[in-house]
């Protein structure tokens, strides 16, 4: 229980101590347009961890990044930023916690639901 | 009842938790997009809550510094040590960019209110808010109704925990000054905070 008859500076640093802890989810927009922008960073800086290499390491892929994974595509194709052209990136950007259900798609795990 | 653990087991753990944080680094430094994803989403809330609560009243602020802690982190992260979990590396990120923050507000000329402006306070009656939530509630919504000023200096001061010399010293103020501007910030918050329990 706060103590109210102690001097200003005690009675702050009590208030400061009891009120530091805090729970609170970061909107799921701002996730994605923080992995959307690393992940462009990412890309700018070199060719990225290509999906084969992704999916011998047991990452799971999404529809989509499968599909780019299994198609008669050169590796430079695998290593590329695919999310830049899916429409989930840019739901996700947009609206919180969008419509998207895509399994293994980083977007929708970064939904608060 | 739980057993208290032992100072070998806490160890323990946290080796293991700064070893699972080292390969994360690595994964994200190799440029694989799954460890990025699993690198924002476990430390997206921590650093999102510490932003939201440290740059009251300034919640347009929130979005944008947490992007940038991101981004200077990764920029960064080949620096990274695994001397610390990565949650208290990037808090310690988004602290430097708080406190530029702070620093640049409390740089600019305040306008204090009158002397006779604020009344006596009395003491607030925090104690009859058993509730955690409730007085952290409370709390953020009088931060939030003080000139920025005053909310930015009470931040630094008690939620920073840092000291009137420090501040006085990062903002080329005289400590009398900061001190001065303390005090009028602790008077209008709880004057804030009486007129909010006053019934209507």
């Amino acid at each position: 229980m706060m103590n109210s008859h102690l001097p200003d500076d005690m009675l702050f640093e009590d208030l400061a101590e009891r009120t530091a802890a805090y729970k609170d989810k970061a909107p799921s927009r701002l996730k994605s347009r923080i992995y959307s922008r690393l992940m462009l960073e990412e890309a700018e800086a070199g060719p990225l961890h290509s999906l084969s290499n992704c999916a011998r390491d047991g990452r799971r892929l999404c529809v989509f990044e499968e599909l780019v994974r299994i198609a008669p595509l050169g590796e430079s194709a695998r290593q590329r930023n695919v999310c830049r052209v899916c429409h989930a990136r840019v739901l996700a950007e947009k609206m919180e916690n969008a419509p998207i259900y895509w399994p293994n798609c980083p977007y929708v795990r970064f939904q608060n639901r | 009842m739980l057993p208290f653990p032992q100072a070998d087991e806490v160890r323990t753990d946290r080796v293991a938790a700064i070893a699972q944080d080292e390969a994360l680094v690595r994964a994200v430094l190799a440029r694989d997009r799954k460890a990025t994803a699993e690198f924002v989403a476990r430390y997206a809330d921590k650093i999102y809550g510490y932003l939201r609560h440290r740059l009251l009243p300034r919640a347009d602020l929130v979005e944008d510094f947490a992007q940038e802690v991101f981004l200077v982190a990764w920029r960064s992260l080949d620096q990274y040590r695994g001397e610390a979990p990565v949650d208290n590396w990037l808090l310690g990120i988004a602290r430097h960019k708080v406190e530029d923050h702070y620093r640049a507000k409390l740089r600019e000329p305040v306008d204090l209110p009158e002397e006779n402006d604020l009344e006596l306070s009395f003491n607030p009656p925090w104690d009859e808010l058993l509730d955690r939530q409730q007085l952290q509630e409370r709390t953020q919504q009088v931060l939030s109704s003080l000139p920025e000023a005053y909310s930015v200096a009470l931040l630094w001061r008690y939620w920073e925990k840092r000291s009137t010399r420090d501040i006085a010293a990062l903002t080329g103020r005289t400590e009398k000054a900061v001190e001065r501007l303390l005090a009028r910030a602790r008077e209008l918050f709880k004057r804030r905070w009486n007129d909010e329990q006053s019934p209507a």
